[in-house]
């Protein structure tokens, strides 16, 4: 009798154009504190869903305490004793700390009424469990956010859940809130009979609290329930990334010659930036790198206007401008947004290829009376779709019926059409195969040889070192650090650690 | 999936088309092709089971309104298109042409510019809506729900309730008009005209395609560099204006402008403004449009409640009808969206 309380066997997840998991197995042991880990794309969001009743794997098996098991939604994982601490809270933010906690199962008197003391007396008890020195009648908007986590983890234990997943639960916590929250989950699992899976991208962090680990890569297991002992920083690193060295780099250029198209100087953001000093020259690529929620591409959305900028300047070939939307960024200063949500805010699913690649375009090619025709705007994207090599039986077909790796070319294909000079991508290879990501590694890379400049947002490190010329590391929407490339991987990668991490 | 992924008519020809186990071709499944087939089985229906629908005289009274309840589908498929809706199209319509009515009888300006002017006070109103819509974030639902009860409030304030009965003859003369052997109101070729304008704008125009990308994906759109606010005050312009053709033609039908023409607080304009565009397969989520599927809409919708009245089963079980018929639709229109996401599992 093995002691595992989860397990699943070659699962396999197929979405249309991208084998998501493939034969994936995760052995989840009894008090364990197992971590997760992968690039982005590699399956681990696929695997958490299937986990917790989201999704059903194509093939293989989910075995939960050794009973084959199929879980049909959230409420039945839960049911089965299996909860994810979200990094979005599942509080509700008006109720006290104490009716949160027992939302689920509520004390009532023999009126059928709700019998607070008992709520407050029973949510005390939790709260203890969780080391929080606060009032169950506390509102939960009156918290901290680390505090907030470790209530929705006192929740999930209310409820009975052995097996608790947490997706990155320290991006928003300070050092001293992590240390807390790490003290807890070692004592729920020592005491309390928990077994946690943990995802991060911190490395750091889970040589700190795991003890067993699984690696994805493209959906495969690059290693299974390994023990964490045997393993070391730079181990781990190639098993995620597959390889130690991005095969594509950008060259190294000349700096004299070029000329400054951006600068931004002492910016400070109603988003909390603050004192953003910032060049961009001609044809440079720029690598802005950082934790989840450093202020990135908040920073991009207010070169945009579409976030408000308090003071500071903005000055676009040295020419002092304000943007006070995308449309004057595109129209006047030839500035296009590459978004990282290409289904929200790159792309209109319900809408064909044509009319997504053409969007950019459309105000200048329109003739009189604002006549505008299918047939001219064919003429104008056509060669971008084609060098993009662009899988789809014809331009009337619709976006969402695309492969991820061909949307994205679309997304990209629309800000190559409208010619910009200066380009702001942000995660430009989230969720897609290997193949079109050095496909689009390499036209990023063709473009700035042609005199775009990029702005290029990615929280990949590889690709960052692969791509950038200088990268930019921001952190609690500050910069940290402006660090020319090596293009060494294990140089920068550890120089760019070291400023998130001082 | 694409065959269901279709609209109320669409589907259920998918399902004939299923049980008489062949295939017909692709025009064949389209909305537009169902719902003319529709139009087609209830004018057949309606001339064998009824007197006097086929008549010269009903044909004529019917294109009347068919003309006017065209008009007032269109005006709600523009606001549809944002994702909104725009409840104060009938006191906005009226608003308007209590106005114009106003300028020809008292202030006694000629015909044309009183229409034009007619036209920019509706197109103004709309504006209201979409400025106030776009700018506070407020759902359009309750700004034209405010905006109805003020526009209908104020123009009854202004004409003390009273109607203007004496307008110029050519302009009332205009909706009594019958062309091609009588069978026809002109007021219908100016509907169509509309239909022509506003295929032309949303297919051929940069303007139209700018309004459609806005409403099918705000985000997108702002971020590829449309103005999407001001798209969508646009479109609450553009439903006020022809919210306003509307009433006018509606004046010049009955001859004169009544300020309860369309119920109180413009309300029996709501039901076939809703159901033209809706039956036509215009998405309620924002985003698409089908102008020729609201034209045929209103056609379905004018038929049914004409064929009714000749089989005299009264207005009440007219409404019933019509309530039944806007539910069905607008269940399938929950099935488009089921069925346009089903086919899109991509993430």
């Amino acid at each position: 009798m093995n002691n595992l309380c989860l397990e699943i066997k070659e699962a396999s997840k197929k979405f249309p154009g991208v084998l998501a998991l493939d034969n994936a197995d995760f052995k989840l042991k009894k008090g364990s504190i197992h971590a997760l880990l992968g690039e982005n794309g590699a399956g681990k969001s696929t695997l958490i869903k299937i986990i917790t009743g989201l999704y059903k794997q194509d093939t293989g098996k989910l075995l939960i305490n050794n009973v084959e098991t199929s879980l049909n939604s959230p409420t039945e994982a839960q049911n089965r004793g299996i909860s994810v601490v979200h990094q979005e809270r599942n509080l509700i933010r008006r109720f006290s700390v104490g009716e949160n906690l027992l939302l689920n199962d509520l004390p009532k008197n023999k009126f059928g009424l709700i019998n607070y003391k008992l709520v407050f007396e029973r949510s005390k008890e939790w709260l203890d469990l969780m080391d929080l020195n606060i009032d169950p009648r506390t509102v939960v908007s009156d918290l901290t956010v680390a505090k907030m986590q470790l209530c929705e983890i006192a929740k999930a234990l209310s409820i009975k859940s052995r097996i608790l997943l947490l997706d990155e639960p320290t991006s928003s916590l300070s050092p001293q809130e992590t240390e807390h929250l790490f003290k807890v989950l070692q004592k729920i699992v020592r005491e309390e009979d928990v077994s946690i899976v943990f995802v991060s991208h911190k490395l750091e962090e889970v040589f700190e609290l795991c003890d067993q680990v699984t690696v994805l890569r493209d959906g495969k297991n690059a290693c299974t329930s390994e023990s964490i002992n045997k393993l070391t920083r730079q181990n781990l690193v190639k098993l995620m990334i597959g390889r130690e060295e991005q095969i594509i780099k950008s060259e190294k250029k000349v700096v004299s010659d070029q000329k400054t198209v951006l600068r931004l100087e002492k910016i400070n953001t109603e988003l909390g930036h603050h004192d953003i000093n910032l060049t961009l020259g001609k044809g440079e690529i720029i690598g802005l790198y950082g934790l989840v929620g450093s202020g990135r591409t908040e920073l991009a959305k207010c070169l945009l206007g579409l976030e408000k900028i308090v003071s500071g300047q903005i000055k676009i070939n040295e020419n002092e401008v304000r943007l006070d939307s995308p449309k004057t960024a595109l129209d006047r200063f030839k500035i296009g947004y590459i978004s990282e949500d290409r289904k929200k805010e790159g792309l209109i699913l319900m809408h064909n290829v044509l009319e997504n690649a053409g969007i950019t375009i459309w105000s200048k090619i329109k003739s009189f009376l604002s006549f505008l025709s299918d047939k001219a705007i064919h003429a104008k994207v056509d060669p971008f779709i084609r060098e993009l090599e662009v899988k789809t039986p014809s331009y009337s077909q619709l976006i969402s019926n695309l492969s991820g790796g061909n949307q994205q070319k679309i997304s990209v294909a629309k800000w190559l059409a409208a010619g910009t000079d200066i380009l702001i991508i942000d995660e430009p290879t989230v969720g897609i195969d290997i193949k079109t990501k050095s496909y689009i590694h390499e036209l990023i890379i063709g473009l700035a040889k042609k005199g775009t400049s990029i702005v290029l947002i990615s929280s990949d490190m590889p690709e960052m070192i692969s791509l950038a010329d200088r990268v930019i590391v921001m952190k609690n929407f500050k910069i940290e650090g402006n660090e020319p490339n090596s293009h060494n991987y294990a140089d920068m990668s550890s120089k760019i650690m070291a400023y998130i991490h001082d | 999936m694409k065959l269901l992924g279709g609209y109320s008519p669409q589907l259920l020809f998918y399902i004939l088309n299923d049980l008489m186990f062949k295939k017909l071709p692709n025009f064949a499944v389209t909305n537009q092709f169902g719902l003319f087939l529709l139009v087609i089985l209830f004018v057949l229906f309606f001339s064998f089971f009824t007197d006097g629908f086929s008549s010269r005289f009903n044909l004529f009274a019917l294109s009347r309104v068919v003309a006017i309840d065209i008009m007032i589908g269109l005006a709600m498929m523009v606001v549809i298109l944002t994702g909104g809706l725009n409840l104060s199209l009938g006191a906005l319509g009226v608003s308007a042409a209590m106005f114009g009515g106003w300028l020809m009888e008292v202030v006694g300006i000629p015909i044309i510019p009183a229409m034009l002017l007619t036209l920019a006070m509706g197109g103004f109103l709309g504006w209201i809506n979409g400025y106030v819509t776009v700018k506070t974030g407020v759902h359009s639902f309750i700004v034209t729900l405010a905006t109805m009860s003020i526009y209908f409030g104020m123009m009854t304030l202004f004409t003390e309730a009273e109607a203007f009965r004496k307008l110029p003859e050519t302009f009332t003369d205009f909706g009594s008009l019958k062309l091609f052997n009588k069978y026809v109101s002109p007021l219908l070729l100016v509907s169509i005209f509309f239909v022509f304008l506003l295929f032309y704008l949303f297919k051929f125009t940069d303007l139209g395609r700018k309004l459609i990308a806005a409403g099918a994906n705000p985000d997108a759109a702002e971020l590829s560099g449309i103005s999407v606010g001001q798209m969508f005050i646009y479109c609450h312009i553009l439903s006020g204006l022809l919210a306003a053709v509307a009433a006018l033609m509606l004046t010049s039908r009955i001859g004169a402008a009544i300020p309860s023409m369309a119920g109180n607080l413009g309300f029996d304009w709501l039901l076939p403004a809703f159901l033209a565009p809706v039956l036509g397969g215009t998405l309620l989520s924002g985003g698409k449009v089908t102008v020729f599927g609201t034209m045929l809409g209103a056609v379905l919708v004018t038929l049914i409640t004409n064929g009714l009245y000749l089989i005299e089963v009264g207005e009440f079980w007219i409404r019933f009808f019509l309530g039944i018929i806007l539910l069905l639709a607008v269940l399938l229109d929950k099935a488009r969206e089921f069925f346009a996401q089903k086919s899109n599992v991509l993430s």
